[in-house]
């Protein structure tokens, strides 16, 4: 709930802005941990069964297809030309997603540090055409936190979540 | 929320001006909600970093190639266009792109708010001379996050300076998108979709046609359907009147 304390603060803040910082060096304490998925798991693209939706995400609608963003898994694909009975198609699992578009037969996805594109003209069988590496510049640090953190080692796959860790000598920290 | 003059005076604050926009994000043959980072127009994909817009040429379709970056802030979230405009949303500006050429972005105008937080400048939707946005502020001040929230609608005739015309405080929203003089804004954080009427464009008039749904988080709208997502689910709606609004389909678990 936003109270009046919390204008006072934000007031408060606007006139003089500083966090307290912890010193320089290693932090021990309460944190954030990166949770990888090896780079095997991330280039696993294919057609799964259908789906629930957990999380979702995007949304794009083409030719009577509702597509539907499941948040680093993949995307959900409903065949919506009844309205009264949707189609729950098909699941296509795309390891790290968090983005799409979709042009002509292609699906383009983001895929950690790369971009791919995914033929789905057969949607039960779809498959990667193309990869453009290095290319994306994901977030290497938790969103929306303020604290330290277990630094991302780029070397032990894609990130796909932070959990929240007892840290022991933690190098990074997100300070605003 | 309540509405104390203190609130005020910190929510004109933070919107000094943040804009965007966009009709739905129309891609060569479909269609996507006002949240993403990826479009394409016109033979061309625009990609969002955190700092960049990339440009990606598919005249190779099955290969993107990577033709321009522009380089920006960090904080980009949305991507739209609108009538060969690019309207980014970013944590902490609105920016307005030139795609007359769509091969090389330029930038038109970035409304900068270089105050010390967090700030969302979340999708917008552009009917003509003006722009719709949700802005969902989160607001970090040594670890203690609050929001503040509204729906803007901004002048956007001169896109080098977007003006500020009005707003209407939501509570968390999300995505949006218009049909006729009708504006639907999910509004995740009161459970709602909200519909205001906007005949007089520069006037947000929040109308009795809203829907209550669970968490909704974005929407399309294509012709006489609404397609309206949740953190769970979509539901569809036809909208063909407005006085009728009804849910013609919901997926089954």
């Amino acid at each position: 709930m936003f109270t009046k304390l919390h204008y006072f603060y934000i007031a408060l803040a606007l006139l003089f802005y500083s966090c307290e910082k912890a010193p320089l060096g290693f932090y021990n304490g309460m944190g954030k941990r990166p949770k990888y998925i090896s780079f095997d798991e991330l280039k696993s693209i294919k057609s799964l069964p259908p789906e629930d939706i957990t999380a979702s995400g995007t949304i794009f609608l083409k030719d009577n297809l509702f597509y539907i963003l499941e948040w680093r898994k993949g995307i959900h694909v409903y065949d919506i030309s009844d309205s009264l009975n949707t189609v729950n198609l098909v699941f296509l699992s795309i390891p790290a997603i968090t983005d799409f578009t979709i042009s002509g037969q292609y699906l383009y996805v983001d895929s950690w540090v790369d971009l791919v594109t995914i033929d789905i003209a057969n949607l039960q069988q779809i498959k990667e055409v193309g990869r453009a590496e290095n290319v994306l510049k994901p977030a290497l640090y938790p969103l929306l936190y303020d604290g330290i953190f277990e630094c991302v080692d780029a070397s032990k796959g894609a990130v796909i979540d932070w959990e929240d860790a007892e840290l022991t000598d933690a190098k990074c920290i997100t300070s605003n | 929320m309540k509405k104390t003059l203190l609130g005020y005076l910190c929510f004109l604050l933070l919107f000094v001006a943040c804009t965007q926009d966009a009709d739905l994000a129309i891609s060569e043959g479909g269609k996507s909600g006002s949240i993403t980072r990826f479009t394409t127009h016109q033979g061309y994909m625009y990609v969002l970093n955190l700092n960049e817009v990339q440009t990606y040429s598919l005249s190779n379709p099955n290969k993107p190639l990577l033709v321009h970056t522009l380089t920006t802030d960090y904080g980009l979230e949305t991507i739209n266009i609108y009538d060969n405009t690019i309207f980014l949303g970013s944590t902490t500006a609105l920016y307005i792109l030139d795609i007359s050429d769509p091969a090389q972005p330029v930038l038109l105008s970035k409304t900068d708010r270089s105050l010390a937080f967090f700030s969302g400048c979340d999708p917008v939707v552009v009917k003509g001379n003006y722009a719709y946005s949700t802005v969902k502020t989160i607001i970090n001040i040594c670890g203690n996050s609050s929001s503040m929230s509204a729906v803007i609608v901004f002048d956007i005739v001169d896109k080098t300076r977007p003006i500020e015309l009005a707003f209407y405080e939501l509570v968390a929203p999300n995505g949006l998108g218009y049909k006729n003089n009708y504006l639907f804004v999910c509004d995740e954080g009161s459970d709602y979709l909200e519909v205001f009427d906007i005949s007089e464009p520069n006037k947000l008039v929040k109308t009795s046609l809203g829907i209550p749904i669970i968490d909704p988080i974005d929407l399309i709208i294509d012709g006489s359907k609404m397609f309206v997502a949740t953190k769970t689910d979509f539901q569809i709606f036809d909208v063909s009147d407005m006085n009728n609004i009804r849910r013609i389909g919901k997926i089954e678990r």
